[in-house]
């Protein structure tokens, strides 16, 4: 018997040697092949650069090497999205942070929602129409030049909003979903400069009470369109839409996240608690694969240049992914952007997979979307701090994640060095916001008293 | 009593404030194995008759009897032939024929049924037309393929409205002598509709004239006593044809005349115009 | 007895020539009634005077339409693009079949096996050092004319630009002029000299307009130049197209790369395989201790064989299997809707008490429309069916043979239901009307024959009013066609609606162009749908009634 398995074992190893020249099958040899318990699979995402982890995953062939075949599906707008995700139509997806959280405690759609996997850091922008832009450069004169300084606050915005609001008029942005970080980049923005965006109340699921500037959902790829057509005067959107902008000559981008807080978490991957405990090393083979996609993506060369954006940009441009014109998707993807034509500056850190510990699922990231929620009422009762720190534990697992990451260091693919392994979950309190305010996620309540306009407890 | 009793029948259509009656206290009976032919002017209610003898109308007043039983509703015992064929026109000759005789006889086999309906099928002069739809026969196929329907049933009666009145005269003559050769293959009880003198004198053992409407009954019959079979080429040089036949005309006249004295005068004066044909005229036929 | 003479004999009687005529007539493509009969030589000039009616004709208006459709694409400019013109168009639908077809290679490399893979491997190892220095020459090239279209757009822009810095140093200078004189004057103005201050102010104010009216040219100006700056440049456009083109080219062969080596199924069962013999190997050496161990390794090692035999490539949908999966998605929603509609249109003809019944509901129902519909259904089947992956009735739909690969899901389902709710009206009121309007000599017969309600339903009823029904249904399937690509648009449900979609949200410079070419295939489609409807209702219509075209 032994011999008959010899004979076949030296037969196959030849095979295979010959095989072995032209691929790089040893590779997967010392892999720890997961039990996987699903191995075709379905993952939504919205047409944005940002979804670039699950799309690189697939495409260079992270997913397949850990035995998983991957659908990735384009989702109409986010509320589509996350339904698909809960009734299973979906088996993950490229998530807004808000949305986990807001399911899990319940705001809008209720579901039990999970992220092991945080996908990018920044990447929004607001782009305020070609008028509005105009009426802000006069109204701050260190604005009319090619290259005005930066950041941009809406300290000249609130001449117009004023004046609109003498005119009995409001002026309309958008944002792409009610728990969505563009809502509160954009209402973080405005507030620091005394612009009210409204107050989300039991009867008002709109978020316009008392505003002076009315924020509506629109989806990200409509964007454009919908400022083109006058209905919106600016909007906060990830990428390429507001770089879409700048090539169409219909707004100017007048700042982006990363100079409203820096280094902000943007994405996550979801996926239902009922799906990982039925799941779980597929979830975990899924996490391992975005996370070395996220790795492809930040990989740089010795200069410090991000080698394989251009790449990445390329892929993200097939219309059956982002869609967009490679060179608008490029922009922002290897590390500029333009906020207009004439102004081109380099951002290295626009768009963050890897860097900065990213991907990690930190806590205070979701403390954080839980301070906003609260602070413009869609929370609508005061909460203990405890409770901040326990609704964020029920929606990231970072023990799925270092799982995950655990095995990839075993497997030679993933430095030590690159995963915080001995994190609380709690990141540095930081003060890098654009009003210079300190959060600490571990005292929430604090940092809710701290602000002008919204909730303060 | 008489196979079929056609007792004080009255029959109106429309409400009480404008009733049209066809008929008034109309009587007839018919012997069994009688050819009788009906005849009157059109309006005169001649299809209401057979309606109601079929049973696909009551009477108002009165009762129609056959065979000694009260008519209440139409079935394969009394055929009628349609004046106008009344075919299925998504079946086919076979089609048709073959719809009635599955009705009548539930118990033929499938086999049997085919043979039965072909040999109507060869009756009437059909053959090879077998599979055709109503819309490509002729106006003379369609009535024999409705005569084939109709005699398939092997009805006690047959009741015939206006059977040939849609034919060109050789067509007619043609489908005249057809009727007479099946009926007196197998003799049963005829109720003929119709509006022609001759044909009526060329085939029925008795002719009754409907008096014209409103209000129509039965005038006197006139029996026909001549020898069957009835050559139509030298029955126009026999005297007692044609004495007959001026007979029935000269009373047919008569009784229209009556009718048109009794009837209030109703009639509307025609605009005097000329018709013009609109465009150039002459008008050239197309290329 | 005879025996039924078959077909044969009455096909005989009727000359080629006739049937020919016919079928063409049946198959609702009357158009080519006069090129058969002019084959057969009959009344020649009548022919080719047809011939010229209604085909040339056509065909010159639809050159006519094509190039009215290149001067109205040179016109219509918007910022999301020019209106794509016919070649651009074509081009478009070219490189969405190359899309499809790539992707179809991709698959089959997969699943390629032995020799074939390695010729195949060798192929595109060959075309890739091909395209290395094509590229590189291709990135320069851009460089270049990007450089190229720079200068080009500064020149197009010079004169303006002059014109407009002139303008602007002319103004900046004069209006600090006269606010100098302003000011000056200002001293001269005596503090209780009220007219004097009022002209002043007049002055001030005068001042302010021609500042503004200044400023409103330069505007003007500005915006000129920006729409000069920003015409497409034709040349730059050109070597960008190439540039993609080889960089889609590039991806496409990386990746074929992997599916030939790294991803090919054929070549990871035979690794596992191998792993399993060494693992089957340690197995027999185990000492008791590590049997267990050693076992259920190997046990688990036969199950993922197992799985990654089955395995297959996650293929993204193409236009083709949106185009099928949306015809599909039409015909489930025509059925349902027709098997809804035939029976209540039947009673509604039968009984005038249900007729009554069901006509405010019919006039209630009727207009509402697909876009109101299709949330409501979304509700309903995704609740309905909570779990797809796991409800039995999508097992079961995934299961079937040819259906299977459709992957029908809620949002189909809502689609289809949306498609059905939309089109079942026509189908139903004109079931109604033909039911109710029998011929009644036709129902005579079926009184003397003392037909039963069954009978008379299904012998006489039903297919006398056969062509009604018919002429309801082409009209059904053809609101459902329309109504379908809503509805995909709105659930998302793969098919061209979701088509659309995508390519409007993609925004890019080929999306427009896409777009068109879906604008063709779902004109060619629903004429194809409509078409075969036509050739139905000839079929069971027993007249020689003619069927609007």
């Amino acid at each position: 018997m032994s011999v008959t398995v010899l004979k076949r074992t030296f037969s196959i190893a030849l095979m295979v040697a010959t095989c072995v020249c032209l691929s790089t099958a040893s590779q997967a040899q010392d892999k720890q092949l997961l039990d996987l318990e699903k191995d075709s699979l379905k993952f939504g995402f919205i047409k944005l650069t940002d979804c670039a982890p699950i799309v690189i995953a697939k495409e260079k062939g992270f997913f397949e090497a850990e035995g998983l075949q991957v659908d990735v599906i384009a989702q109409p707008n986010w509320k589509t999205l996350l339904d698909n995700v809960i009734t299973g139509e979906l088996d993950g997806a490229h998530m807004l942070s808000g949305q986990p959280i807001a399911a899990t405690i319940g705001f809008g759609t209720k579901a039990h929602v999970i992220t092991a996997f945080t996908m990018d850091l920044n990447g929004n922008g607001i782009t305020v129409s070609n008028a509005i832009w105009e009426t802000m450069q006069e109204n701050d004169p260190a604005l009319q030049s090619e290259t005005p300084p930066h950041p941009i606050t809406a300290a000249s915005l609130k001449p117009i909003v004023d004046e609109k609001l003498d005119g009995g008029e409001k002026l309309q942005m958008g944002m792409v979903f009610p728990v969505s970080t563009h809502n509160y980049e954009l209402r973080y923005w405005l507030a620091a400069s005394d612009i009210h965006p409204g107050m989300y109340t039991k009867s008002d699921i709109g978020g316009r009470t008392d505003a002076q500037v009315e924020l509506s959902v629109t989806p990200p790829p409509m964007m454009p369109a919908t400022l083109e057509a006058g209905n919106i005067q600016g909007y906060c959107v990830g990428e390429p839409w507001n770089q879409a902008a700048v090539a169409k000559g219909i707004g100017v981008p007048v700042t982006t996240n990363f100079d409203i807080w820096k280094n902000n978490p943007e994405k996550v991957f979801g996926v239902t608690k009922d799906w990982s405990d039925e799941n779980p090393n597929t979830h975990l083979a899924v996490i391992k694969a975005l996370i070395l996609a996220g790795k492809w993506l930040d990989a740089t060369d010795e200069s410090g240049k991000l080698t394989n954006r251009e790449e990445a940009a390329r892929i993200l441009s097939r219309s059956d992914y982002v869609g967009a014109d490679f060179d608008v998707i490029k922009n922002s993807m290897t590390g500029f952007f333009y906020f207009q034509k004439s102004d081109k500056r380099e951002m290295p850190d626009f768009n963050v997979f890897f860097k900065h510990h990213c991907t990690y699922p930190w806590y205070s990231d979701g403390v954080w979307f839980l301070t906003q929620m609260r602070r413009w009422g869609q929370i609508t009762e005061p909460k203990p701090a405890s409770w901040y720190d326990e609704m964020a534990k029920e929606v990231y697992k970072p023990e799925i994640y270092l799982k995950a990451a655990r095995m990839l260091v075993e497997e030679g693919l993933l430095a030590e060095d690159d995963i915080p392994w001995d994190t609380d979950g709690y990141k540095e309190p930081t003060s890098e916001f654009i009003d210079g305010l300190t959060y600490d996620g571990k005292k929430p309540l604090d940092y809710l008293k701290a602000h002008k306009i919204g909730n303060k407890e | 009593m008489a196979f079929i009793e056609f007792n004080d029948v009255s029959f109106g259509f429309g409400p009480v404030s404008n009733r049209y009656e066809v008929f008034e206290n109309a009587s007839l009976s018919v012997e069994e194995n009688e050819f009788v032919a009906i005849i009157g002017f059109s309006g005169s209610g001649k299809s209401t008759l057979i309606s109601l003898l079929a049973g696909l109308q009551k009477p108002d007043f009165g009762v129609v009897m056959m065979d000694g039983d009260i008519v209440q509703e139409p079935g394969p015992d009394k055929g009628i032939m349609f004046q106008n064929y009344s075919l299925l026109p998504w079946l086919s000759v076979v089609g048709n024929i073959d719809l009635a005789v599955k009705q009548v006889f539930t118990e033929m086999k499938v086999d049997e049924r085919r043979d039965y309906v072909q040999h109507y099928v060869d009756i009437v002069s059909l053959t090879g037309s077998e599979y055709k739809k109503p819309h490509e026969l002729s106006g003379g196929m369609r009535q024999r393929l409705s005569l084939a329907r109709t005699l398939a049933m092997k009805p006690e009666v047959l009741l015939l409205d206006e059977p040939l009145s849609a034919l060109d005269a050789l067509t007619r003559a043609v489908l005249q002598d057809e009727i007479i050769r099946i009926w007196e293959e197998d003799r049963r009880t005829v109720v003929m509709i119709t509006n022609d003198v001759d044909e009526a004198v060329l085939m029925a053992d008795r002719i009754v004239p409907l008096t014209p409407g409103p209000s129509a009954g039965f005038g006197k019959s006139f029996p026909v006593t001549l020898e069957r079979p009835r050559n139509r080429a030298t029955l126009n040089f026999n005297p007692e044809f044609k004495k007959l036949r001026n007979e029935v005309t000269r009373y047919m006249l008569q009784i229209n005349a009556d009718a048109k004295a009794l009837a209030p005068v109703e009639e509307l004066a025609l605009p005097n115009l000329e018709p013009r044909m609109p465009g150039k005229l002459p008008v050239q036929s197309p290329v | 007895m005879l025996r039924p003479t078959p077909e044969k004999t009455k096909s005989t009687k009727v000359p080629f020539k006739y049937r020919l005529v016919k079928a063409v007539d049946v198959a609702g493509l009357n158009f080519l009634t006069p090129v058969v009969r002019l084959c057969f030589g009959e009344e020649p000039r009548k022919q080719l005077k047809d011939i010229g009616l209604y085909i040339v004709i056509p065909i010159v208006a639809m050159l006519f339409g094509v190039l009215a459709w290149f001067a109205v694409s040179e016109m219509v400019v918007t910022k999301s693009g020019k209106l794509p013109n016919p070649t651009e168009t074509l081009s478009a639908a070219g490189s969405i079949w190359d899309f499809h077809f790539r992707e179809n290679d991709k698959l089959s490399a997969f699943e390629m096996t032995g020799a074939q893979r390695d010729a195949r491997l060798a192929s595109v190892e060959s075309r890739l050092a091909e395209l290395v220095p094509l590229e590189e020459k291709i990135n320069q090239e851009v460089a270049a004319e990007g450089k190229l279209a720079q200068e080009r757009a500064t020149q197009r822009v010079a004169a303006l630009q002059k014109k407009y810095d002139k303008l602007k140093t002319k103004l900046d200078s004069e209006s600090k002029e006269r606010e100098q004189v302003l000011k000056a004057k200002s001293e001269s103005v005596a503090q209780d000299d009220m007219a004097a201050k009022k002209a002043y102010i007049a002055d001030v104010r005068a001042h302010r307009k021609s500042l503004e009216v200044a400023k409103d040219e330069l505007r003007d100006l500005k915006s000129k130049i920006k729409t000069l700056s920003d015409l497409k440049d034709d040349q730059l456009a050109a070597a960008v197209r190439k540039q993609t083109q080889i960089a889609e080219e590039r991806q496409y062969l990386g990746k074929m790369k992997d599916q030939l080596t790294k991803a090919n199924r054929d070549l990871k069962v035979t690794g596992a395989l191998e792993k399993l013999d060494l693992d089957m190997a340690s197995f027999f050496d185990a000492e008791p201790s590590k049997m267990y161990a050693a076992a259920s390794k190997v046990v688990k090692a036969e199950s993922r064989i197992a799985k990654l035999k089955l395995s297959e490539y996650a293929k993204p949908s193409t236009l083709p299997f949106q185009i099928k999966r949306s015809v599909l998605c039409v015909f489930v929603g025509f059925f349902i809707g027709t098997v809804i509609a035939i029976p209540l249109g039947v009673m509604c003809g039968l009984s005038k008490t249900f007729m009554a019944a069901m006509t405010p509901i019919v006039a209630l129902f009727k207009p509402v429309s697909p876009i109101v519909w299709l949330p409501v259904c979304l509700i309903i089947s995704s609740a309905m069916i909570p779990d797809p992956d796991k409800h039995f009735l999508t097992q079961w739909m995934w299961s079937l043979p040819i259906l299977g690969k459709y992957q029908i899901n809620p949002a189909f389902l809502a689609s289809a239901c949306t498609v059905a709710l939309c089109s079942l009206w026509a189908t139903m009121t004109n079931t109604a009307l033909g039911v109710a309007s029998v011929d009644e000599d036709h129902l005579n017969v079926a009184r003397v024959l003392r037909l039963g309600f069954w009978d008379r339903l299904f012998k006489i009823v039903l297919p006398s009013a056969l062509p009604l029904v018919f002429a309801g249904l082409r009209i059904s399937l053809g609101v459902g066609w329309m109504v379908l690509i809503a509805a995909e648009l709105l659930s998302s449900s793969e098919g061209i609606g979701k088509y659309v979609w995508d390519q409007f949200n993609n925004g890019g410079s080929r999306s427009f162009a896409n777009m068109v070419v879906v604008v063709f295939v779902v004109g060619i489609i629903g004429l194809i749908l409509d078409r075969m409807m036509v050739v139905f209702q000839r079929l069971v219509s027993f007249d020689d009634s003619p069927t609007a075209v």
